[in-house]
Order: C-alpha cells, then structure tokens, then sequence
C-alpha cells in the first residue's frame, strides 16, 4: 500500500499545506536497541511511581516500565501476540476501517512495527490511575525511524485516562515518528486521552490517531504539539453509536520554523451524536501552523450537533496560519458550526496591564497563559496538567 | 349528502389540481422561446471558426489574433473536476458558438430593433422602448450572441461615461479595450476563462472616468433563446480615480431538456478611491424537478481594486442554472482598498452550486468583508468555498467572514470548504459559518399568529438573506425577494 501511494505532495488536498519534501530528503532505518542514555531526564518528565510503559526508539523497554500498579481489570500485551492469541475482538476491530481510505503513513507503520502495545479494559472497570504510554527516541544513532502502534479498546461501561507522550531530550537528534494509535470505545465507555508531543526540534513526527465510537461512549480527547520540525497529527473520529460524544481540544505551540499540520475528521454516521473541537494554536518567530477541520454528518445522522473552533495567536514575524474548516452536512436537522480566528495579543489588553505597572513582557506571558490556560483547564487529570504546563514554560519564558 | 354534492366535491378537487399542475407547471416563468430567425455559426469549434465570428464582429486584426492565442492555449488545458459536484461530459463540439437575431444587425436607435425583440424583453420586463424604459436604469440587453441594444447611451455620453456592448466597444475604444482586457483575468487563467478568450460574442462594456459618480444604474440582461448554444460574454468594467458606478446583471433562458452552457467572464478595474458596485440576480434555467436541463453556469468574476482606497463590491444572488461554478474575487492591490462579497445562493430540485469569493489582501490595511448565505432545499446540493489569502505584503490586513447555511428537507446537501491563508502576522481575521434547519420555534410562532407554512418560511428565509439584500439596488431587491418566494413555493411542508 505505502509502495504504491507513496509519499503524498502538496497536489493532494490532504497535503496541501504541508510538503514532505524535507522528510524525503532523508533516509531512515529501524533501529533495535532499546537503551536510553539518559534516564535522569526521563523521569523527571514522568513520575517513575506512576503507571509508565516505555518504550524506546519503538521497541518496549521493561526496565524503564512500570507496571506494578496496573488494576485488575485492565489488560496489557505485546499487540503482536495479542493477535497470536487471537484475543476477542481483535479481528474484528483490526479489519473495522475501510482499507481504500487508509493513509499511506498508517499503511507503512502497520507494516513495519514489530513492537505494539496493546491495551483493554474489562467490562464496568473504572481505572482511576493515569497510564502513561512514553514513546521516547534516543539520540544514541542517527536517523532513525520508529513505528509507534497502539490498540486500545475499552469494554462497555469501563473508564480510563491515558497520556500517550513522544518525546526526545536532544533536540539535535533528526529521526523520523510515524505513531499510529488504534481506540475503540463500547457502549457506555469514557476514555481520557491525550497526545503529547515534545519531539526533538529536527525530527519528522507523522500520527494517527483512529477513534471508534460505540453508543453513549464518550472520547474526551486532548493534543498537544510543541516539539518537531515537521508534525502531522490526524485525530479521526468515528460516531457509530447514538448519544455518543467526542471533545476534541488542542494547543499547538511553535517557533523557530517548525511546522506543524493538525487534521481533525468527524464522521457522524448515527443520530443524536456530539462532538465539540476546540483547536488553539501559538505561533513564533517563523514557525507554521496548518489546521484542516473536516465535519462529515450522513444523510442518516440527524440531531446531531457539532462545533468547532480554531484560534490562532500569531506572536512571529514570519510565522504563517493556513485553516481550513470544512462542513459536509447531508442532513438537514442539524446545528453544526465552525470558526476560526487568526490574531494577535490584543493591544487593549497590554495597555491595561501596562498601565498597572506590569512590564510589557510578563504582559505578553500573562496573555499568553491566558490564551492556554482555558484549554488546559479541559484537562480534568491534574498529572497530565502538570506534565503539559512544564512542557509550555519554557516558550512563555522565550517570549520577548 | 347526495350524488350531486359529491360530483360537485369532486369537480372542485379537481380543479384544484389542475390549479397546481398549472402552477408547477409554471415554476419558471422565463421559459419560454422567443421564435427568432437567427444568424447562426454551426456547431464545432476550431481556428476557422474564430475567424469566422472576429469577422463577423468586423474585429481589428489584434483582436483576432488574441482570441487564436487563447484558443491555442485553451487546447492545453484540461478540463478541471475539482468541484464537490458531478455533471456529464461537455462535447464543446456540439455547441454553437454564435447565435445572432438575423434582422438585428446595428441599430442607430432602439426604434429599429425587431419587435418581436422587444416583445421578449417586455415579457422579461426590460423594457427597452423609450416610452416604458426603467426609470434611473440603462440597460444593455444581450440576446444570445449579440447586444441588441443599450438604453440612456446619450445621457451617459454627456458625463463622458462610456458605456456599450464589448464589439462596439472594440471598434470605437481599441485603446481602452486592448488596455484593460484580460488585465485581471488573462486567458489563460483557467479552463473556461480561456474558451471565453477565444470564442466570447458580445458583453458589456463600462468606462467611468476620473471624478464622475453615475448618475443612473448601469445594468446587462443577458437571454439565452437559441438551442444547442452557449453563451460566452465578457464583460469589463473600468473606474478611473474618485468615480462610483453601480451596475446590475440579470439573466434568462427557455425551458430545455439539453444542458447549456454559459462561460462568461466579468473583469472590474477600480483606480484611486474608485468605487464598482456588481450586483447579479441569476436565473437561468435551472432544469426540472428531476435534474434535467437547465444551464451551466460557469464564470469567471474577478476585480482588481488597483488603487489606493478603491473599493470592489459583489453582491449576488444566484437563483437558477443547473450547476452554478463561480467565485468572484477581490485582489486587494491597493493600499487601504476594500473588497466586499455578498451573496444569497438558493438551491432546489437537482441544482448543484459551488461558490463563494476569493479575496486576496496584497496592499496594507486592505478590508474584506464576507457574506455568504446558503439555502438547500429538495435533492439539491450548496456548496460555500473561499479563500482569503493574506500576502506578506499586507500589513494590518482585516478580514471577516460569515457563510451561514440554512437546510430545508431532508435529501439536500451543505457543505462550506473555507481556506484561509496568513503570511502576515499583522493580520486579523474572523470566520464563522453554520448549518442548521429552519427553526421550528420560529415556524410554530408564526403559524401562530395565522401565516401558512409557505408564508412563515419565506418570511423566515428573507429574514436570514436580509443581510444581502439591503446591499442590492432597491429595485433589484424587491425582485430578488420575489424570486426567492417563487423559487420556493413547493419545497416547503
């Protein structure tokens, strides 16, 4: 599939605004090894007392992990041998998408990954404890390439809160992240999600994330982008249950010239579903932000009610947005909006707090938090707060 | 009750239906044919056939030239299918394109136009004889291939505003023509801009000069009466500095099963603190309940604010065609120029439409303003798409968009595909858009309050176009209000 497709360029509509060309430039292999140089680092970003499953440069580190505190009713393995075993559902859900619309990157990651993850929660568990899934690419070999996959399914009436974070601690490092994260929600279920990525400044991060939803599930789904030369970060979710919900809310924080391409898909395909979006972006110096929204409702799918917003804080001289928010409605008893703006740190704004003796630039960082701080208090798990507030100081500290 | 009650039940049943049969029937009261004996190219197209219709037009040689050149280049080029809708290939072949009314050939005064010319247009209600003309209105009356005739030349001519058919025009005015033709959109701007290159027949031509304010409303009908044509005008609109000039465009044509095509191109020039106000009710035909027929509407409007405070402003409201393709558009060159876009698109049986604006901010403190409104009905399919592209150049550039989408039934389809595009970090832009039904608290107030349903929804719908039609010419309001009740009469319950 990924042989044939090969790379996309900018004439798909799906890429218009972002050209792999850099990415092509390079050339990437697996690499095996699975040894972190520095651990310190590492453990100061999670807390070695919490759930951690680690892996390094795509292959699962067990000495880096900590798995004691996992409860009973959640189930973990290598998704490889949950597949051997041909765990329940497995099958069933593997062969859920439509393999003509699968993406060329999907394609190449479900051929090359040797080490995924797979996650389950049983039936009526509710997992208090935050499970954090570290995907972290060492600096020891030069560009190398990781297939990060994850699967994750949460029976009916179960509840988990995870944090899947990508990270590197050399931001000299170029590598290539090609993440795909698989989750099927049962009736009833609640799943809080959310994607991190602090990726060194030169790697290439391209993500999936695939979202299936079953009747009253609800996804309260949360990405944050902060790291890598060239992002991409597709959120897909599919509304196949009525009274299903879906939040998903992002911060994307840039500078220098990073550049990063945010696509969020809703399919409402029954009745009666809600989803909200609510997609804030911060732009410095000349970093680039790229935001493709896309609304589907089904001829089937009436009351359904959908918004979605982009906001845009443009702080760099050279930085540039490009958005695109895009309704397909094919039924008519619906509310679906959408918005987006693009602007600057209001002067009014900085004139008050100025006058009231604040110097114009902890003005600029109290406006900025500000812009943040409404995402972040989506948040409802008070570690994953923390762990995303540490990772965005350091670029309010930077701003001049 | 006895046998003659019923039987007299019965007849007034029936002749209810009939009643609606005749009504439905006459959903499109621009249908008819006017029967015309016609100076007609036939059909195909190639060099000899360009030739033919620049000689025909008694055109100047670079005239010709220009029209073989985009030929050349249309043959090129492929045509695009990017549009969200689906219509049957096009054979440009089988199109004829120059259809003339034979006993029209020049008219010194509208006196001599064929009546039978004139009786179409008072049916259409242009009037274009002197006694019965629009007051306030010049008219330029376009019939197929050619303009039959242009109303209040002389009262324009004595504040030295130009205004004519485009053959005219590149007989009397060459300077001007070869100036400013294709100046904003070259030929080989795209598919249809370079067929109407090579083969346009007439149009409207408008000359404003420096420092003059129109003192009437500039207006083209466009009628589209012979079968297996297409119509392909070009119309370009010149305001020099501190000039205003408002100008309207109406369109018509009959009741077929074949499609038809219409690929025009509209080119406005605005020079310092110039302002051109466009405003276009469309009605062609659109085909039957079943999608059959109607007019392909595809063109290609652009406006160049070229100087410092001009002002571009396009109001439409796009009521009929089969398939509506078009996206008319601002560049923004000027410093402190403004573009304004407002439109009211309603859809219904199988009419497909894909349009919006395009507004691209070059020169600083450059302002747009976006409105767009959207209603569906039946099986139909309405599409908003938009750019607005902010160039480094732009500093302070301001933009403000809003493309609301209204459903009526549950077979029809909405979709907004808006791109924005900032290279500036000055720049400060909004956009919203909705979908949603007509609300049902708001019918079930007015139902209330004694309106029938058909009543209720227009009065709801006009409520949620009022913001485009206070932009059209009061005249043209009044129209557009009207066509919109007419269009929807029978799409509601």
């Amino acid at each position: 599939m990924f042989q044939t497709h090969g790379i996309p360029t900018v004439k798909n509509e799906e890429w218009k605004y972002t050209s792999l060309e850099p990415l092509e430039k390079n050339i990437f292999e697996l690499v095996k090894d699975n040894k972190l140089a520095d651990r310190s680092a590492l453990f100061e970003y999670c807390n070695p007392q919490e759930i951690n499953i680690v892996f390094v440069n795509g292959i699962f580190s067990a000495d880096l992990s900590n798995l004691k505190n996992i409860p009973s009713g959640i189930i973990h393995c290598p998704l490889q041998e949950a597949v051997a075993k041909d765990l329940p559902k497995i099958k069933e859900f593997l062969t859920k998408y439509d393999p003509s619309q699968k993406t060329p990157f999907a394609a190449l990651n479900e051929a090359l990954n040797s080490d995924g993850l797979y996650i389950r929660a049983d039936q009526n568990t509710a997992c208090k404890e935050l499970i954090h899934i570290v995907h972290v690419t060492s600096a020891s070999r030069r560009n190398s390439a990781s297939m990060p996959r994850t699967l994750m399914v949460l029976e009916k009436s179960s509840e988990a809160t995870v944090l899947e974070s990508h990270l590197s601690f050399d931001d000299k490092a170029v590598y290539f992240a090609n993440a795909l994260t698989d989750i099927f929600l049962d009736e009833n279920a609640t799943l809080h999600y959310c994607k991190s990525q602090k990726e060194s400044q030169n790697a290439f991060h391209i993500g999936q994330t695939r979202v299936w939803q079953e009747r009253n599930s609800n996804f309260d789904g949360f990405s944050f982008m902060a790291g890598g030369a060239l992002t991409r970060n597709d959120l897909d979710v599919v509304i196949n249950g009525e009274g299903a919900s879906a939040n998903l809310n992002a911060l994307y924080n840039m500078s220098t010239t990073q550049h990063v391409d945010n696509h969020t898909s809703v399919d409402h395909r029954v009745p009666n579903g809600t989803s909200n979006q609510l997609y804030k972006g911060i732009l410095n110096q000349a970093a680039r932000g790229v935001f493709n929204g896309k609304i589907f409702v089904r001829p089937v799918a009436q009351k359904t009610n959908s918004y979605q917003l982009n906001k845009n804080l443009l702080l760099g001289k050279d930085c540039r947005v490009d958005t695109k928010p895009q309704l397909e409605i094919f039924a008519d008893d619906v509310k679906c909006t959408h918005g987006a703006t693009i602007g600057q740190l209001d002067e009014d704004q900085m004139f008050y707090l100025q006058t009231r003796c604040i110097p114009s630039k902890i003005a600029r960082r109290m406006l900025a938090q500000g812009f943040v701080d409404d995402l972040f208090s989506k948040i409802k798990n008070e570690s994953i707060h923390h762990k995303l507030d540490k990772l965005v100081q350091p670029s309010f500290q930077a701003l001049e | 009750m006895n046998e003659a009650e019923n039987k007299k039940t019965a007849k007034i049943l029936n002749e209810k239906t009939i009643e609606q049969n005749f009504l439905s029937s006459r959903d499109y009261k621009y249908g008819f044919v006017t029967d015309i004996e016609t100076d007609r190219i036939p059909e195909g197209l190639n060099e000899n056939v360009i030739r033919l219709i620049s000689e025909k037009k008694k055109e100047p040689s670079w005239m010709c030239e220009w029209r073989l050149k985009a030929y050349r280049h249309w043959l090129t080029m492929a045509e695009p299918h990017w549009p969200n809708f689906e219509y049957g290939p096009i054979d440009y072949q089988a199109i004829s394109y120059y259809n003339a009314p034979k006993k029209a050939p020049k008219h010194k005064s509208l006196n001599d136009v064929d009546p039978e010319l004139l009786k179409t247009f008072d049916k259409l209600g242009i009037p274009l004889t002197e006694q019965k003309r629009l007051s306030g209105v010049a008219v330029d009356a376009v019939f197929d291939s050619v303009s039959v005739g242009t109303t209040h030349q002389s009262e324009l001519e004595k504040v030295g505003i130009i205004f004519c058919s485009m053959s005219e025009a590149i007989r009397s005015h060459p300077e001007l023509v070869k100036k400013y033709l294709g100046s904003v959109v070259p030929y080989s701007d795209n598919f249809f801009a370079a067929l109407n290159a090579a083969v346009f027949s007439d149009g409207s031509f408008c000359y404003i000069p420096r420092g003059v304010r129109s003192p009437l409303e500039l207006s083209t009908y466009f009628r589209i009466n012979a079968a297996d044509s297409g119509q392909f005008e070009r119309t370009l609109i010149v305001a020099e500095d501190n000039s205003f000039v408002s100008y309207l465009e109406g369109c018509t044509a009959p009741t077929r099963d074949e499609n038809q095509l219409h690929a025009a191109v509209v080119e406005l020039i605005a020079m310092d603190h110039a302002e051109i106000k466009y405003s276009t009710v469309q009605n062609w035909y659109s085909g039957d309940k079943e999608g059959k027929g109607g007019i392909y509407n595809f063109v290609t409007k652009r406006g160049k604010c070229a100087g410092a405070h001009s002002k571009i402003s396009w109001t439409q409201v796009e009521a009929g065609a089969a398939i509506t393709w078009k996206y008319p558009s601002c560049i923004l060159q000027g410093d402190h120029s403004i573009g304004e876009f407002y439109s009211v698109a309603l859809t219904n049986h199988r009419m497909q439409a894909d349009t919006g604006t395009k507004m691209i901010h070059i020169g600083k403190n450059t302002r747009s303003t976006i409105v767009s409104k959207g209603i569906s009905t039946d099986e139909s399919n309405n599409n908003y798409r938009g750019l607005v592209k902010i160039m480094p150049t732009a500093d302070r550039a301001r933009n403000y968009s809003q493309c609301d989408s209204m459903l009526v039934g549950n077979k029809c389809r909405a979709n907004t595909f808006p791109y924005i595009e900032v290279k500036n970090n000055s720049a400060v832009l909004e956009h919203e858009a909705s979908t949603s039904k007509i609300n049902a608290d708001q019918i079930f107030y007015l139902l209330s309050r004694g309106l029938d349903m058909e009543g209720a929804v227009s009065l709801i719908i006009n409520g949620f176009c009022k913001e485009v039609f206070k932009e059209l010419p009061m005249e043209f309001a009044v129209e557009a209000v009207k066509l919109l009740e007419m269009k929807l009469e029978g799409s509601v319950g």
